[in-house]
């Protein structure tokens, strides 16, 4: 295998295979490059960040996680709206149930339209407090799917209804239709409203008769960090005032009783009613908070989920103008190849032989 | 007797331009091949008797043609792993805007079950989280299948290229043997040489050589790595492919002339050529990938354990949603048990579709054991558990750096820097194809510039051929009239 000694040289295979890759090189380019400008967006975006990928993966992640919390964070405004809604019906019942109570301790007693005031407004008490909202019991909190307050007005009587009937009935020895009611002294009333009437609303009678909710509240996470607590239950200080005193009203004979007793039981009433207003607010401020801390954290969240998307563009986007451009300078070199590769079969001795 | 030395001079300088023309016209037909080289008559003179042909020479670059070899042997590797790279990441990730990786699949459970915790008394929300855990698990399971069918397919084409080296050798050892009997003949070899050095590149491609020239223009082949590929006679290459490559297990190694070269532990490892490339795939590349996500696998059967609920526990924890054959123990924690993603499953017990009950996502005791119950009064808004569980997601745990990504981080982490890892590597290697593709097209053009065939050239030494021819026939003709006269005159 001697080397001969060559001129300048180029063999005719390697003159032809070369404007052949070269034009199959640009044609891939060409694909990419108009792939690029259509999408807008690397056509190989793995092979385009390499490491990076990573990143877009977890800010896609991120992003994803926040925007299920902010859909979650829907539902769980949407229960503290809810709630607040009943809540001020709650307060509303109430005020006007004060307004009623306060008018009968004046000069007219006029216990029986008081006594039937009541009764709806335990009823819708009861409504309020059972209120749901996409299958979940609002005041019921950790036992979301269970009515949490029992219905007194229900046939056969409910257990909560038994229970104060037997109270009164132990106390006095008679029951609450009995016209001798009228006899029950005003210390005796006050004596039987403090213990064995009270009792009926203080654990464990009111959680066996009254209440089926947890004692515990749901608690919700609103943001990456936030837990906070979303709902709150017919346990709660008012709620049980407030069905004390009505329950007071409407179901302890008011109508029979002396002046004496009616006086006690009313004054006793007002007393809870008053309170029961109190409490109503404090619950409302903090639920009120609560709507207040989740509105932020949407706001906050929602910045964030537009820094992720700005950062994920600009890792996978491509500048438009300079895919616009590449396309048509490759479209002009593929052009030039293919008038070249024509010049240069063309280009052969033999035509001039 | 002059004239008739001129007649002879004249008839071999005729014999001579026949042989140059069949040259060029052997050139000529050969123009568009690769491996051709031009051919060249080799012409002495005799003092006296005019000219002869000695043999023929070619237009030969040995130094050329070790460049492109090499080239060829990179390549041939490179080609390979950027290949499976780019199956791996279409496979298992394709592009992050679908949301098909594990990765995207994992943020998708964490974000199902943030909506569940929102409202636990939902079973909608539980079966949709629960359907985002089977989408979790059965991906993993059809990535690491989709892993192992890479490795199976690197396996068989390694036995593929066993089996193309073993006959190139075949035809190697014919055509070796044509040019060192030729050579000692003193016959025309060059169409024997330019077939071996064809075969030489198609070795070159399946594994990287060295050849070393012998007498006799003998040639003698090494790996890369020098064991013996050929010499005088070819060396068996053997390799016995597995019919199922198990997750963590390697392949089996490719043996020249009975000394493993290929595969791993090797001594003489060779290192570039298609073989070596696609040994990388087969026992690197995806063995790491497979534990990437038998990690990811082992991650979220950790997050998803239940743990005793009495005050003093005594019970170990066990798999809760996420089960696996071992169940109901955890597999070994930090470490990686190969194999994990191709049987990672959400447990029946909470998969509405197998009869399951969603809700235990909510309470716990998925395995069945009531001491593993978290939500003890059955409340339908207990959400504690679901929390628990998004806070154990989201908590940074300890990966087998073996698997080569985040030793510590999240779950969610760990997946994203897995997608990073295979990326990364894949970029590298894609632009390291790019440059070796280069590498090779530059060399073979240099080569086919410096030895191949211009038919123009020889279309000009054809003309000047045909003058000589001419020129010769001319003499031979001018002396036969000067011995006609000279008869005449005699007569």
């Amino acid at each position: 295998m001697t080397d001969i000694i060559k001129p300048a040289f180029i063999s005719t295979a390697s003159l032809s295979e070369a404007t052949r890759s070269s034009l199959a090189r640009l044609q891939g380019r060409l694909a990419v490059a108009s792939q690029e400008l259509s999408s807008g967006r690397h056509a190989d975006i793995g092979e385009a960040l390499g490491l990076r990928t990573g990143e877009t993966v977890s800010l896609r992640q991120e992003h994803a996680g926040l925007t299920a919390i902010i859909d979650a964070n829907g539902l769980v405004a949407a229960r503290l709206d809810a709630t607040q809604d009943s809540l001020e019906g709650i307060v509303d019942l109430a005020q006007r149930f004060l307004g009623s109570l306060i008018g009968a301790q004046g000069a007219e007693p006029a216990p029986r339209a008081l006594v039937a005031e009541a009764r709806t407004g335990l009823a819708a008490l009861g409504d309020m407090l059972n209120a749901s909202l996409d299958g979940q019991y609002l005041f019921a909190g950790l036992n979301a799917d269970t009515k949490p307050l029992a219905d007194y007005f229900a046939s056969p009587p409910s257990a909560n209804r038994a229970a104060i009937a037997t109270a009164f009935t132990s106390a006095f020895s008679i029951t609450q239709t009995d016209p001798a009611v009228a006899t029950i002294d005003a210390a005796a009333m006050q004596s039987f409203l403090d213990t064995g009437f009270a009792a009926e609303f203080a654990d464990p009678a009111w959680s066996a008769n009254w209440s089926a909710a947890a004692a515990k509240n749901i608690q919700s996470r609103i943001s990456r960090s936030e837990r906070i607590e979303t709902s709150t239950n017919v346990n709660e200080a008012p709620f049980r005032q407030l069905a004390s005193a009505l329950t007071m009203v409407a179901d302890l004979g008011l109508a029979d009783l002396n002046e004496g007793a009616a006086k006690a039981l009313v004054a006793t009433a007002v007393r809870q009613v008053g309170d029961a207003i109190g409490g109503l607010a404090g619950l409302q401020a903090a639920l009120g908070v609560s709507q207040e801390r989740v509105a932020r954290a949407n706001t906050r969240m929602s910045i964030q989920i537009d820094v992720m998307t700005t950062v994920i563009t600009g890792l996978e986007a491509v500048d438009p103008a300079e895919a616009a451009t590449r396309v048509s300078t490759l479209t002009q070199q593929i052009e030039t190849a293919y008038a070249l590769t024509g010049r240069l079969h063309r280009l052969s001795l033999l035509d001039f032989l | 007797m002059t004239l008739a030395i001129g007649l002879d001079v004249a008839r071999s300088g005729l014999a001579v331009t026949s042989d140059q023309i069949a040259t060029v016209s052997r050139n000529v037909a050969r123009a568009g091949e690769a491996d051709a080289t031009r051919k060249i008559v080799q012409v002495v003179t005799g003092p006296g008797n005019g000219v002869r042909t000695a043999g023929w020479v070619r237009s030969a670059d040995a130094a050329l043609l070790d460049k492109v070899l090499a080239a060829a042997s990179a390549t041939g590797a490179q080609e390979e792993i950027a290949r499976a790279l780019g199956e791996l990441s279409s496979a298992t990730i394709g592009d992050p805007e679908l949301e098909r990786s594990p990765a995207a699949l994992i943020a998708r459970l964490e974000g199902a079950l943030h909506q569940y915790a929102t409202a636990p008394q939902d079973v909608a929300r539980a079966r949709l989280a629960v359907a985002a855990a089977s989408d979790l698990a059965q991906r993993l399971n059809d990535a690491t299948r989709a892993v192992t069918a890479i490795r199976e397919r690197a396996d068989e084409a390694m036995a593929a290229s066993v089996a193309t080296l073993n006959d190139l050798l075949g035809k190697f050892e014919v055509l070796n043997r044509e040019v060192v009997g030729g050579t000692r003949r003193g016959a025309d070899v060059t169409d024997a040489l330019d077939a071996r050095d064809g075969l030489l590149k198609q070795i070159a491609a399946e594994i990287g050589i060295r050849t070393v020239a012998r007498a006799d223009g003998d040639l003698a082949i090494y790996t890369d790595s020098g064991v013996t590929l050929f010499e005088t006679r070819p060396r068996p290459v053997t390799f016995a492919p597995a019919p199922n490559l198990m997750p963590g297990a390697s392949g089996a190694a490719v043996y020249v002339d009975g000394v493993p070269v290929v595969g791993t532990p090797v001594a003489m490892p060779a290192a570039t050529g298609r073989l070596p490339g696609l040994a990388a795939v087969r026992d690197e590349i995806t063995v790491t990938y497979q534990a990437q996500l038998d990690e990811i696998a082992r991650g979220l059967i950790e997050s998803f354990a239940e743990h005793e609920q009495s005050a003093t526990p005594t019970l170990p924890p066990v798999t809760g949603l996420f089960t696996y054959p071992g169940a109901p123990a955890l597999p070994p924690t930090g470490t990686l048990s190969a194999g994990l993603a191709g049987t990672i499953a959400v447990h029946p017990n909470v998969d509405p579709a197998r009869g399951g009950d969603a809700n235990r996502l909510r309470d716990g005791g998925i395995s069945g054991n009531a001491a593993y119950v978290y939500n003890t009064t059955g409340a339908a808004g207990f959400a504690e558990r679901l929390q628990g569980v998004i806070a154990e997601l989201a908590a940074v745990r300890a990966f087998d750096p073996a698997a080569q990504a985040e030793p510590a981080a999240s779950l969610a982490r760990f997946a994203s820097s897995s997608v990073s890892w295979l990326e990364g590597v894949r970029r590298t290697s894609s632009a390291e194809v790019e440059y070796q593709r280069t590498v090779r097209d530059r060399a073979t053009e240099a080569l086919s510039r410096d030895t191949g065939v211009n038919i123009d050239e020889e279309m000009a030494r054809m003309l000047s051929l045909e003058r000589a021819y001419q020129a010769s026939s001319r003499l031979i003709t001018v002396i036969d009239d000067m011995l006609g006269a000279l008869l005449a005159a005699a007569a």
